[in-house]
Parts: structure tokens; C-alpha cells; sequence
């Protein structure tokens, strides 16, 4: 049971108060959804059940926190940890050891259990989730959708009550999100509490028992299970929130397709008004040599991860990049903008023949972690930065062309995530750049974040430049792709008009 | 709660930032193996560039042990990766003092801050520990193997155990530049950007 | 091939033998003796554990160096070129056995081990989660560095537009960022799982000394012993 009544809470120098007068009870063996729109505050009610506010986040609190009769100020993080458990957004940053098992052990050392407990807690983790080949491995070594599945199992190792996920998908495919549901069914079967933030909707509608929307630091609706599935798609655009029965409308055009296996036939695409692409192969394991490096061609192409010896990509629009985990997306954008060396790519555009160190100045990728590719203290540097010759002038133009006027001198790493995005574009824009690449912008944003991305990319496309975006959110593709690039296994699967 | 102690975060941060240090001290680590003379330089190179991630530690340390442990680390791995134990009471000792020193002003009194840290780069002579230790009886088997005492000479000059104090200074005197250095860094960026 | 999996304990004075003996200068056949099996032992290791790569990189380096040192370089050999040889080698042969067997050590053991072995010899908990943090931290920090470099690369600002101060400030500043972040939501996913309870940390791995351990051990005692009483009891 988990009372949460009439709280406040300011974060320490924020100005903007994180939750106004909040007051949500939560039975046992619930399932609850939290969404609304990025800053709703829905992460800041997952950090008051699991202790981190008052205990680690440092803000002005008022009102009270109860779990299973304990109050939270009262509670030290480490008794909580049996009790409450939280998988976080990033795979990445939220693992401690190097190694899975110690991974899943983790919290069970803390905590001081005997080692024979904790190999068997292990033991009947691993069983319950499937983990037995991932176990033994070196957790850098695992995509994002296994890391995720390693933290689940750490969380679970605790056996706590009550289980939080603060938006546990926005970094994984259709494919990983499956699994991750069948890990939260699991634990709704052992009738634990669940409390999940998330942008995603679609993949939760059949776990949860009551959806919570939240809106500037307040709820302002709740439904229940039978209201929530018969939300209308116009109701979840009022919200702002994404639709939720995406599987029936997208799944099944994309996602049968993407794991199906063969390919399928392509549209044509002309020659004229194209990017041609050719010789794009890669191997991250290339043949060893003693003197001479071999060139990467089409003869010996059957082992290599990347291997498209042709492509035309429609010129002036945004074609959207999809295709499973580990098809080579990644891979492909690298090769494009000339970050892999040994890639052999020649793009033709417009009659001119780039190849080599040249394709970096054709190309242009925005990172999925775009915190990589700020470098300089104010948003005008950074695109100044960009250009062969400084000329503050266009850069101001680039800036207010991205919506960003106003935030000249801000520091880039001081915006939201969506306007470090924009910087990062307006430095495209600035290097000249006549290919944009992006590896999927909208991860973990919300359904008004990605249509603002989805309309830049068009209008992007409208003025001349060739986008290419890889992306996991079918309606991404539907708001702004012309057309769908898919990839498997490094070959092309089919290029079609939406 | 007692908020003296230190807590499991701290715990994190000082590692986080010692992992920092050591990168910028293996990168130095590596221009030194171009040239041996290289290796001298390393006084003023690992104080000037490790300044910025230290700069950025010393915003967020609040409470005494955390320079201390950072030391000790640093002394664990030199010692693990293979550098020998013979630099560690230095280290330790000169992260002990930086400590204190820092601790007088409350670790928010930047003079203090800049000693402290001056103090702290002390460590960087350490490395040169092994090969003084080493150089001493290196030269004597080569003199013994019949070179000639003034090629020895030559190929010692760098380092022996009188360089070492003015490298001591130096490192000292880089180490209290560096502390400006890396202020006026972290409040170009980290200060601007409002993360500190 | 048969795995000999050693205590962290065992490697630790494994460590702490071999740096001790490249601390002083070998001159007799005997020294030298020493010095080579004491470098040989962990190649050996390394093999055992089927890292033959590395193991055939060290071992031709190492025997470089001392053929060199040994044949090519006599008191007649003068001038910049030879002092400079001189100098690698000397490095060469004098440290290699020590970074051969961190090398080994490093590879072969688990955070996990290297904790509880900390434990056992009473290292206080503060010390032992930061270095696990601190283990933690390499491979990311050359993850995010990797990914700096690309937009680097992208951005055509590698060397910095050839001022040495913007290639250290580019690097720097993305990656310190990066890590700041990173290390937030580290503590935060650590302490919800209870890190820092004042409990006694137990470990799921069991050490024990093995047969192997001692033997091992008394290999390295006996090297050290004979190496002093060669050097200084003649």
C-alpha cells in the first residue's frame, strides 16, 4: 500500500515546482501507468515512492510518503531497498558491476544476504527470465534491450513489493519491449506492485489496471483499465499522448515485414533526383593481413556486416531507416557519414562523386546521444563552429530558422533534450551539409516532442536536404517518412513509397 | 543522519573522477613512451590537463575523506597496473594534506582550493619513483657492464634523485596553475550550463 | 586446455613480488634467471586462459628487448640512436615483467572477486566501492570518449583547428559531461539497491585458497628469497 498525500515538492535551485499537492493512493498488487507529457512530474512521484526524494535529491518537500505503513523521510535508502525496486530509464549508466552476475547479485551483497541465498536467488532468476545465455558476459558487451532485461533481474534479485520503471523502453526495440513485457507480466503474476512512467503506451495496455495522467505537476485525469483502452486516438492527441493501439495500425505493416525473413520487392527509384550509394560494405571483423589491407568489396561480401552495393535514396526526402536490433541501422549511418574508414562508400550527389574523408563534409549525423557533439559554451559558438568561415550573421539565421532565438548565448547542455537536438541540426545546417542522418531522434520523447522533430525533418527535406532517420516509433515514420528504407542482417529488405 | 560521514554516492563520485584522472594520466603515459624526456614533462602536463575533471571533483566534494580515498585509489592502481608499491605513502600523504587543506576552507575557500590541489599533484612525481629507484642501480650494472660513466651520465640526466625535488616544486607550481585553469574551465561550462 | 583460475589474493602478491624485483638491477646469470621465470609464469597464464595473442605479443617484445640489450649494444655503442635503444630496452626488460603480470592480472579477474578479496584482507567498504566504481568507469569513459571522437571527426574539429588547448577542451568537456550524468543515475540505480547499508557486505563469490594458489605462491617466495640473498649475501 502505498499513500502519497498532499505533497509539494520543489527541486533544489529549479524554479518551477516539481509536484503541486499530490495526493495518490496506490493497493497492493496494482498495476499503475503514469504518463503526461515530458516535466509532468511523473519521474518525480516514482523518485517519492522509492526514497530518492527526500534522500537524494535535494529540494523542498512538504506532505507525506507512506510505503507499507513505513514513511519514506524517515526511511533510510538502503532499508527501502527490499521493499521498493526501480528500473531506470538508461541501460547504460544505471549498472554497477562490469559483469552480469555480478549485476544480479548486486543488491543482494548490499543487503547482506548469505552467499548461498544469493546464488540460489540467482539461480531461480535466471531460470524464471531466460537469462542462462546472457550470464557469465560482460555487460558492455550486451545491447540495450538485454541490459535492460540484466536490471530488471537485479531489481528482482531484492524481491521487493513494489516495482517502479521509469520509462523502461525509450531505448529499445519492438522486439526488446516484448520482453520487457513479458518480464512485468511476470511480476504482476506474482502479485507484486507496479508503477510504471512511460511514453510508450501501446505495449502496456493490456498489464495496467489504472492509468494516472499528470499535467504540470498535478493529476488531472485518471482511468481505469476498460476507459483506458477505449480511448480515442483524438483523446490521446488531446492529452498529448501517444496512441496505444499502434500494434494493430503499425506493427503489423512494419513489424511483420521487419521479422519476416527475405526480402521484398523495392520501388524503383530513378537515378535522377537521387543519392546514389554505392560499394557500402563493412565488417566490424575484417580479414587479417600482414601489408597490405584489403579493400572491402563485393566478392567477399557474404560475411560482412553491412553489404549494399547499390542503393538510390530519393533526394529532398526523409526516408525512415527501420529494421531489428542489429540489422546494421548504426552501422549504416556510420558507414554514410564516413566515420568508418575502411567503408569503400562512394555517394554521388548531383553529379559529383564524393568518397573517403570528403563524405564527412556530404554527410551530417545526429547522434542518439546528442550530449556527444556540444562542444563549445554558447548555442552561436557551436554553430560558428561548424562553418569553414565564420559569418555570425547566417549562423544567427540557422539559429532563428530552429526556433532557437533567444538562446544564443546559452550553454547548449543548459537546453532540454529536444533543443540540444535543434543545435545539433542548426550545426548541420551550417556545415553545409546535403545529407542529414539521424539515429533514432526520438527515443524516449513524448508524442508532442515527436511530432516537432517529424515536422522539422519534413520541412528539412522541403528545403533541399536529404534526411535518413532511424527510428524505432512507427509514427515518426507515419508523420513525416516518404519513404522506408529496411534493413536486415546488413542487406536491404525492400526501399518502398509510404 | 549524520551528515559527516561519508555516503555511498560520495563513494561513486570519487570514483567516477578518479577514473577520470587516471585516463588523463595514461594518456600522458602514452605521449611518454615517443621519447623518454617526454616522461619529465609529465609534471606539467598531468597537473595543467587533469585540473579540469579536478576542478570539477572539488565542486562537489562537501565533506573530508573523499580527496583522501581518491589518493589511495590512485596509489591501488599505479600499484596494480604495475608501477610498484614505492610511491604510495607519497601519494597518500599528499592526498591527506590536500584534504586538510581543503577542509580548512570548508572546501569552498578557492585559495585553499588551489593549494590543496597543488599539493595533490604531487602524486604525479610518484611515477617517477620506480625509475629513480631503478636508474641508481641501472646505471651502476651498465657501469659495471663497461660502459663508459659518461654515456651513463647522458642517458640519466633526466632523472635522478636531485631532479626530483625540483620536480616535486614543479608539480606543486603546475598544480596550483592548473587549480585556475581549471576554474575558469568549469565556469565556462559546467558552471554556465548550470550542472554545478 | 586446463584453466588455473587463482585467488585475487594469490595475483595480488603475485603483483607485489614481481614489482619488488623489477625495483633492483639484475647483473649475474642468476638474476637474470630469476627475472625470466618470474616473467614467463604469467605468460604461461595467459596461455592457460587462452589469451595467446597477448601472450605471444609480450613474449616477443620482452625477448627483444633482452636479445638487444644482450648482443647489439656493448660499451662501444655511442651516439643518439643507440642511447635512445638503450633506453627502451633498458625500460623494456626492467618493467615488462611487471606489466605483464598486471596485464594478467587485470584480464583474468572478475570486479566481483577483486571485491570480496578486498573484503577478506579488511579494506574498508568506501575504498572497495569506489575502485569497483572506478573499474566500472574505464570501459564507459572509452565508450563516451569513442563517441566524442566520431563528432569530433564530423565536425572536423579533431586537432582542434591546430590549438592545443581547443583538442583538450573539445575532449574533455563532452566527456566530462557525459560522465557526470552517467555517475548520477549510477547512484541513484546503486543506492535504491541498497549500496551503502551498514550491513556487512557478503559477496556470491566464495574464495578459497587452492593448491594452486600456494603452489604459486611459494614459487613467487622463493623467487623474491633467492633474488635477495643472490643479490646482497652474494
Amino acid at each position: 500500500m502505498i499513500e502519497i498525500n498532499n505533497v509539494n515538492y520543489t527541486y533544489k535551485g529549479s524554479s518551477d515546482s516539481g509536484l503541486h499537492d499530490l495526493t495518490l493512493h496506490i493497493k497492493d498488487d496494482e498495476t499503475i501507468l503514469l504518463c503526461g507529457a515530458s516535466g509532468c512530474g511523473k519521474t518525480t512521484v516514482t523518485r517519492l515512492i522509492n526514497g530518492l526524494i527526500p534522500h537524494y535529491y535535494n529540494g523542498e518537500l512538504s506532505g507525506n510518503v507512506t510505503v507499507n505503513g513505513k514513511n519514506i523521510a524517515h526511511t533510510e535508502l538502503y532499508d527501502l531497498a527490499g521493499i521498493v525496486g526501480t528500473v531506470f530509464q538508461n541501460p547504460r549508466s544505471q549498472f554497477f558491476a562490469v559483469d552480469t552476475d555480478g549485476e544480479i547479485t548486486f543488491g543482494t551483497e548490499n543487503i547482506g544476504l548469505p552467499p548461498d541465498e544469493i546464488i540460489r536467488r540467482k539461480e531461480n532468476i535466471s531460470e524464471e527470465m531466460g537469462l542462462s545465455p546472457l550470464l557469465g558476459k560482460s555487460l558492455f558487451a550486451l545491447s540495450g534491450g538485454e541490459k535492460q532485461k540484466i536490471a530488471c533481474a537485479s531489481v528482482s534479485a531484492l524481491m521487493p513489493d513494489i516495482i517502479i520503471l521509469d520509462e523502461p523502453s525509450s531505448n529499445l526495440d519492438w522486439k526488446a519491449i516484448g520482453e520487457l513485457k513479458n518480464v512485468i507480466r511476470g511480476w504482476k503474476e506474482k502479485g507484486k506492485t507496479i508503477i510504471i512512467s512511460e511514453h510508450r503506451l501501446w505495449y502496456l495496455k493490456d498489464l495496467v489496471d489504472r492509468v494516472i495522467f499528470m499535467q504540470g505537476g498535478c493529476i488531472s485525469h485518471e482511468w481505469n483499465k476498460e476507459e483506458f483502452m477505449h480511448l480515442s486516438c483524438d483523446d490521446l492527441k488531446k492529452h498529448g499522448l501517444r496512441p496505444i493501439n499502434i500494434e494493430e495500425k503499425y506493427i503489423r505493416e512494419f513489424g511483420s515485414v521487419i521479422f519476416s525473413s527475405g526480402t521484398q520487392a523495392s520501388d524503383t527509384i530513378s537515378s535522377e533526383n537521387s543519392i546514389q550509394i554505392k560499394e557500402l560494405f563493412f565488417t566490424y571483423d575484417p580479414p587479417k593481413y600482414l601489408i597490405r589491407k584489403k579493400k572491402l568489396s563485393a566478392e567477399n561480401s557474404a560475411n560482412y556486416t553491412l553489404s549494399i552495393p547499390e542503393i538510390n535514396i530519393p533526394a529532398g526526402n526523409v526516408t525512415g531507416l527501420i529494421g531489428k536490433n542489429g540489422a546494421g541501422k548504426s552501422t549504416f549511418l556510420r558507414c554514410l557519414c564516413g566515420l568508418e574508414k575502411d567503408c569503400p562508400v562512394k555517394i554521388t550527389v548531383g553529379g559529383i562523386t564524393v568518397s573517403g574523408k570528403k563524405i564527412l563534409k556530404k554527410c551530417y549525423m545526429v547522434m542518439q546521444d546528442v550530449n556527444h557533439q556540444l562542444f563549445t559554451d554558447s548555442v552561436e559558438a557551436e554553430v560558428l563552429l561548424s562553418m569553414n568561415t565564420e559569418n555570425k550573421a547566417k549562423a544567427r539565421e540557422f539559429i532563428k530558422l530552429l526556433g532557437l532565438a533567444g538562446y544564443e548565448q546559452t550553454h547548449p547542455m543548459a537546453l532540454s533534450g529536444g533543443q540540444k537536438q535543434r543545435v545539433a541540426i542548426a550545426s548541420a545546417l551550417a556545415a553545409d551539409a546535403d545529407i542529414l542522418l539521424f539515429d533514432e531522434p526520438t527515443s524516449g520523447l513524448d508524442h508532442a516532442h515527436m511530432e516537432t522533430v517529424g515536422e522539422l525533418l519534413r520541412d528539412l527535406a522541403k528545403s533541399g536536404k536529404t534526411v535518413i532517420v532511424s527510428t524505432h516509433d512507427p509514427e515518426l515514420i507515419s508523420i513525416c517518412c516518404q519513404y522506408v528504407l529496411c534493413l536486415e542482417k546488413g542487406r536491404v529488405k525492400y526501399l518502398r513509397k509510404v | 543522519m549524520n551528515d559527516n560521514k561519508l555516503k555511498a554516492k560520495d563513494f561513486i563520485t570519487v570514483g567516477i573522477f578518479t577514473a577520470l584522472l587516471f585516463v588523463v594520466e595514461f594518456a600522458c603515459g602514452i605521449l611518454g613512451f615517443i621519447h623518454p624526456y617526454i616522461v619529465a614533462s609529465y609534471v606539467v602536463m598531468i597537473p595543467l590537463v587533469g585540473s579540469i575533471p579536478m576542478m570539477l571533483f572539488y565542486t562537489k566534494i562537501e565533506k573530508f575523506g573523499m580527496i583522501t580515498i581518491m589518493s589511495v585509489l590512485l596509489a591501488i592502481i599505479m600499484f596494480v597496473t604495475g608501477m610498484g608499491w614505492l610511491g604510495a605513502p607519497l601519494i597518500i600523504a599528499a592526498g591527506v594534506i590536500a584534504d586538510l587543506i581543503a577542509k580548512k576552507g570548508d572546501y569552498k575557500s578557492f585559495k585553499l582550493i588551489s593549494i590543496s590541489h597543488g599539493i595533490f599533484c604531487l602524486w604525479v612525481c610518484a611515477n617517477y619513483f620506480p625509475v629513480i629507484v631503478t636508474a641508481e642501480s641501472y646505471r651502476k650494472s651498465l657501469i659495471d657492464g663497461g660502459y663508459s660513466a659518461e654515456y651513463c651520465e647522458n642517458l640519466f640526466r633526466a632523472i635522478n634523485s636531485k631532479t626530483i625535488a625540483a620536480l616535486l616544486v614543479l608539480c606543486f607550481i603546475f598544480g596550483v596553475i592548473g587549480a585556475y585553469v581549471g576554474k575558469s574551465i568549469v565556469k565556462k561550462h559546467f558552471e554556465k550550463a548550470g550542472i554545478v | 586446455m586446463m584453466k588455473i583460475s587463482l585467488d585475487p589474493r594469490t595475483k595480488i602478491f603475485m603483483i607485489f613480488a614481481v614489482s619488488f624485483i623489477v625495483m633492483v638491477n639484475a647483473v649475474t646469470p642468476l638474476e637474470w634467471g630469476i627475472r625470466i621465470i618470474i616473467t614467463l609464469i604469467p605468460i604461461i597464464l595467459m596461455i592457460t586462459e587462452g589469451k595467446f595473442a597477448s601472450a605471444f605479443r609480450f613474449s616477443v617484445l620482452y625477448a627483444a628487448a633482452l636479445l638487444l640489450l644482450k648482443f647489439f649494444i656493448s660499451s662501444e655503442s655511442t651516439g643518439f640512436i643507440s642511447a635512445i635503444l638503450v633506453g627502451y630496452c633498458g625500460i623494456v626488460a626492467q618493467f615488462m615483467p611487471a606489466m605483464i603480470t598486471a596485464w594478467y592480472v587485470i584480464r583474468t579477474t572478475k570486479i566481483g572477486e577483486f571485491m570480496s578479496a578486498m573484503q577478506k584482507m579488511h579494506v574498508p567498504d568506501g575504498i572497495s566501492v569506489s575502485l569497483a566504481v572506478v573499474m566500472r568507469f574505464f570501459p564507459t569513459i572509452k565508450e563516451e570518449y569513442g563517441s566524442v571522437c566520431d563528432a569530433m571527426k564530423m565536425r572536423g574539429i579533431t586537432f582542434g583547428g591546430g590549438k592545443v588547448t581547443k583538442m583538450i577542451e573539445y575532449r574533455m568537456i563532452p566527456l566530462l559531461f557525459s560522465c557526470v550524468s552517467i555517475g548520477e543515475e549510477l547512484s541513484s540505480a546503486a543506492v535504491t539497491r541498497g549500496l551503502g547499508a551498514p550491513v556487512k557486505r557478503t559477496s556470491a563469490y566464495e574464495l578459497r585458497m587452492k593448491s594452486s594458489d600456494l603452489i604459486m605462491i611459494s614459487i613467487f617466495m622463493i623467487c623474491v628469497i633467492l633474488f635477495i640473498s643472490a643479490k646482497y649475501f652474494g
